[in-house]
């Protein structure tokens, strides 16, 4: 169960499953905030309200927090998930990650007045730029082939209409 | 019969092709003709705030076809805008203040929802155009439960509520959750002390009263009409105003309780819009309940036709959600 | 009254050329439109209802079936090919069926699926005609006591699937369960964990969850680290399933039909926990358990087998009852009764020619299935040759679409994307992903059911008790105390198999002492079932 720390140093990467610890502690003690203040239920019967489970879920993630912090202490490491398409030599590339949240981002921001047609497309292309496809003519012409087609099989097959934005209208 | 069946296929691929092209996609959206003109409305687009294939969106869909068949409405665009009962819808239409080219279908579950989930979006502030179906909720038992009438019932949940769990297959707030409460309200048991247990739909409830988990249930009768021919569960009555077709059961009123209440469907408008540009949508859909297609609609998919239009709606309306309020109130949901 | 001659009347009703078309045309439709992201086997029957409008009884229900077996398949191949289940039951093909497209056998997982889905169909369907009377009464006496019991039981069973290290296999477990704790508790009305929020109301829904951590997970984590080499492909391989992988796929097939069809006929059942317990199960007695999260071929055989018994099944308190368990089911019941049709305890002695022709067709619809999709596998599998940048942007494209198609809401976007960063860093500090699934999915079918237990016995916790669950119980006790058990029994009397099933839970024991969490969490957990049809939430029946 451990291995050795791929990217970054040991220590570093220590210091950041520490981190992880952190995170399921903060999300236990929030959870169990919240369900110690969600009003006792007029409808529930018995010992098991509303809020017995929350509580019970959010013990379970305080301890589980205790002992993940015990165990990286004792020299644990999460095994960092490998694949056919993943290297895990050198560091994480957050410059790709970035930018496909743009372009996925984009795409939230866009779909209601661009429409679908639009920011499908430009999801699309941008995570393919992202991931390093530099043919940008052929990348936007499969982009948009994409983008129409599903919106026209969704319209038509379905009759389940994607936001036509600016196009409305005229698709 | 070689020949029957190869007719029948054309029929089954013309209707596949209407399907295709009837649905349609957004053309003849631009052109703005007036609300109040005679000509049909264009334009118009139809909120259904539940996912395809749901009760509202069939009951939308089947609106705009009946519209555009009897060309009331030209390209009437179906959208869905699904969440938290229907209040994500009702916050969209509420924003979209005058715009007279938006309708949204809605029901019961809407006036709960906007309760429950504390919606800043209200049905009072919309245009309500007109209720169109309804469907009377059941009391039902198990077959060999030993409540042979509403009364037997009663008697029994009034000495002991906590024991006679009742079960609906909605949330609380839905239609099955508030009919027990107001019968409760009616018969003078306190509506804290019921014990409803929420099933997850019709069929899990179903189940539920057949294995005799729960005492009694409220749910629509179209759930359980044909269980009850079978002789697997006895309705003891029914809520609606008049007996209903084809169920061997008495109305709560005939058995002396005071109590009216059905899930129902109905249209909204924006808010804001002119009151000729209601009158056009009211007139519209007037008309559309008064087509043969819509008649036949209402066969097809088994509903019963409850058109109420223009103020009367507004009215009762705002009286549904009164009580609704004050139930949930009562019970710490509002 | 013999169901052999009744089934034999029904392959006369249906299977002629005409209504053979139409099974082909239902087939090829279903699997289309189920291939597109975020449309389950649910909405595609809803959706492609109006097609059959035009026909007679028979033809249309022929129709059906077609399209019912095909919207499986097809949410079925995107789970393989691209990581993004359209629904919950087709969550667990993903995980084995993904890793198995990755590395170049596209084509044997989509094989296995096909042959596993007729295989199991076809016996289901068997057990269907000979059985379902029987079955269905048996059925209704299950309550909500003994389902609780039986997804303690499933908890249990997850501490094997928790990864390398149990530790992060629990916090994973518990994330899962804190995100299905989002959402309006059905028993008591009141909204937890929803932050004011109206999207968050009616819950996450479990398909976002599950193309969230899967695919946009995962693209993002790839992106991070990908591999630039100059040939980018992923290996075709062989098209067809070598003599080995059928040697490893047909007892999956079988255990699956048989996991598969009881729950589906247990009102309430659906089908989640049985692909969970089929995956568990095919994990303990493979030959083969360190290929389990790489790519498994029984990992893909017994689920989807499953998925297609539990299918099957939920039919039997359909016809019998009228008593729907899936949300497909519901969708199939409207479609039936639009024919002025009540499916019930008489259905079979007033529509026999009906019901025998609905029965004979859904083993037609599952050969055309076959025949259909068999050969399609490989054409499918070399979609996964275009270069890496188009397969990952398609990925994100398609999750998109189909979380956005869904609901039509951009909230849905957004939470995607931020439970697609959940995913990574899952994925970065070796959290297992599929202790989370389990989590968002079991956990509020469990407090669901362990509410309504209580709530029906106004709130006596011996409701919890019945003789079923006592049963259960008594099973879940003896697997957890087995270790102690053994040690009074002579060595050579245990049988081998048992004990290797309980080496795993008794490992769980000894790391850390924390299964005892585990078994809590069991009987734990939040409100909502994925499948929660929205009509009765919206009070629109």
């Amino acid at each position: 169960m451990s291995s050795a720390a791929p990217g970054g140093t040991t220590t570093e990467q220590g210091r950041s499953e520490y981190g992880v610890a952190l995170f399921l502690a903060a999300l236990g003690v929030l959870v169990i905030v919240q369900a110690l203040l969600i009003p006792e239920s007029r409808i529930a019967r018995g010992p098991v309200g509303p809020a017995t489970v929350p509580l019970v879920v959010g013990g379970l993630l305080v301890v589980v927090a205790g002992f993940l912090a015990l165990d990286v202490f004792r020299g644990g490491r999460g095994e960092p998930e490998a694949g056919e398409d993943v290297e895990l030599t050198g560091s994480s590339d957050w410059r790709t990650v970035l930018l496909l949240a743009v372009a996925f981002i984009a795409n939230a921001l866009l779909i209601e007045s661009m429409g679908w047609w639009f920011s499908g497309a430009v999801l699309f292309w941008g995570a393919a730029f992202a991931l390093g496809s530099r043919h940008y003519v052929r990348d936007a012409l499969i982009a948009f082939a994409l983008s129409f087609g599903s919106f026209y099989l969704f319209a038509l097959g379905l009759g389940v209409v994607l936001p036509p934005g600016i196009l409305d209208g005229i698709l | 019969m070689r020949t029957a069946s190869v007719r029948k296929l054309t029929v089954g691929a013309l209707a596949a092709g209407l399907v295709l092209t009837g649905c349609g996609t957004t053309a003849d959206g631009g052109s703005a003709s007036g609300g109040g003109a005679d000509g049909p409305i264009s334009g118009l687009r139809l909120l259904v705030p539940n996912s395809p294939g749901s009760g509202y969106d069939t009951t939308g869909r089947a609106v705009a076809q009946v519209m555009e068949d009897e060309e009331l409405a030209s390209g009437i665009e179906v959208f869905n805008l699904e969440g938290a009962g229907g209040t994500v819808g009702l916050q969209r239409l509420v924003n979209e203040d005058g715009n007279a080219k938006m309708l949204m279908q809605m029901g019961l579950g809407v006036v709960g929802a906007q309760f429950s989930n504390q919606s800043e979006a209200t049905l009072d502030q919309t245009t309500p155009i007109a209720k169109l179906i309804e469907e009377a909720e059941a009391i039902v038992v198990p077959g060999d439960s030993p409540f042979q009438s509403i009364d037997d019932l009663v008697a029994a949940w009034k000495a002991d509520p906590g024991g006679t769990p009742v079960g609906g297959a909605s949330n609380p707030g839905g239609p099955d959750h508030l009919t027990p409460m107001l019968l409760a309200q009616e018969t003078g048991v306190d509506p804290t002390e019921v014990n409803y247990v929420s099933y997850d739909g019709g069929g899990e409830l179903l189940a539920g009263i057949l294995g005799g988990d729960v005492a009694f249930a409220a749910t629509g009768v179209g759930e359980v009409t044909e269980a009850a021919e079978a002789g697997d569960v006895r309705i003891l009555a029914v809520t609606s105003e008049e007996a209903v077709e084809g169920v061997d059961a008495p109305t709560l009123t005939d058995e002396g309780i005071d109590l009216v209440f059905a899930n129902w469907r109905g249209i909204v408008a924006a808010p804001g819009i002119s009151d000729d540009e209601k009158q056009a949508f009211v007139d519209a859909v007037t008309e559309m309940h008064d087509s043969e297609a819509w008649q036949q609609v209402l066969e097809d998919q088994g509903w019963t036709d409850a058109f109420v239009v223009g103020d009367d709606f507004s009215s009762f309306l705002s009286e549904e959600s009164d009580r609704v309020e004050q139930v949930m109130s009562e019970l710490g949901l509002a | 009254m013999d169901a052999f001659t009744e089934l034999i009347g029904g392959f006369g009703t249906a299977l002629t050329p005409t209504n053979l078309l139409y099974a082909f045309i239902g087939v090829l439709l279903g699997t289309a439109i189920g291939v597109l992201p975020g449309i389950g086997p649910a909405m595609t029957v809803a959706l492609l209802l109006p097609l059959t409008r035009g026909l007679d009884v028979t033809g249309a229900l022929i129709m059906f079936a077609g399209i019912y077996y095909g919207g499986m398949y097809g949410g079925s191949t995107t789970s393989i090919l691209l990581n993004t289940p359209g629904e919950s039951a087709s969550v667990v093909t993903a995980i084995e069926g993904n890793r198995m497209a990755k590395s170049g056998r596209a084509a044997q997982a989509l094989a296995t699926a096909a042959i596993g889905s007729f295989v199991a169909g076809t016996i289901a369907t068997l057990l269907l005609a000979l059985v379902a009377p029987t079955v269905a009464d048996l059925a209704v006496e299950v309550s909500p006591a003994d389902t609780f019991a039986i997804m303690v039981l499933a908890f249990i069973a997850v501490t094997s699937v928790l990864g390398s290290s149990r530790i992060r296999g629990l916090a994973a477990l518990g994330i899962g369960l804190t995100i299905g704790l989002i959402g309006i508790d059905p028993t008591s009305g009141q909204q937890r964990f929803t932050f004011g929020i109206g999207e968050l109301a009616e819950g996450i829904d479990v398909v976002v969850v599950a193309v969230g951590l899967f695919a946009v997970g995962e693209s993002l984590w790839t992106a991070a680290h990908l591999r630039r080499k100059p040939i980018d492909v992923i290996p075709v391989g062989s098209p067809r399933m070598s003599r080995k992988d059928f040697r490893r796929s047909w007892k999956p097939w079988l255990r699956g039909t048989a996991i598969g069809f009881p729950f589906g006929a247990v009102p309430a059942g659906g089908a989640e926990i049985p692909t969970f317990l089929s995956y568990v199960t095919e994990k303990r007695l493979s030959e083969h358990p360190e290929e389990f999260g790489k790519g498994a071929i029984e990992g893909v055989a017994g689920p989807e087998a499953t998925n297609n018994a539990s299918a099957a099944g939920g039919l039997v308190p359909l016809l019998t009852l009228g008593i729907p368990t899936t949300a497909t089911a519901a969708v199939m019941l409207a479609a039936i009764q639009s024919y002025g049709i009540e499916p019930g305890p008489q259905l079979f002695d007033n529509e026999p020619e009906l019901v025998w022709g609905l029965i004979a067709s859904l083993f037609i619809g599952n050969a055309v299935l076959l025949l259909l999709n068999l050969p399609l596998a490989p054409v499918w599998a070399k979609l996964l040759r275009i270069p890496r940048s188009y397969l990952y942007a398609g990925i994100l494209f398609f999750s998109s679409l189909g979380a956005y198609a869904a609901n039509a809401n951009t909230f849905d976007l957004f939470l995607l994307l931020a439970i697609g960063a959940l995913g990574f860093m899952m994925r970065r500090y070796g959290l297992p992903i599929l202790p989370a699934i389990i989590g968002v999915i079991l956990g509020p079918f469990a407090e669901q059911e362990m509410r309504q237990a209580l709530q029906i016995s106004n709130g006596d916790l011996g409701g919890l008790i019945d003789p079923m669950s006592v049963v259960v119980y008594a099973i879940v006790a003896l697997i957890l105390l087995w270790p102690l058990v053994r040690r009074f029994v002579p060595r050579k009397v245990v049988p081998s198999v048992l004990e290797e099933a309980t080496h795993e839970i008794e490992e769980a024991h000894s790391h850390h002492g924390l299964t005892d969490s585990v078994s809590v969490s069991g009987t734990t957990e939040a409100r909502r079932r994925f499948d929660r049809a929205n009509d009765t939430e919206a009070g629109d029946g």
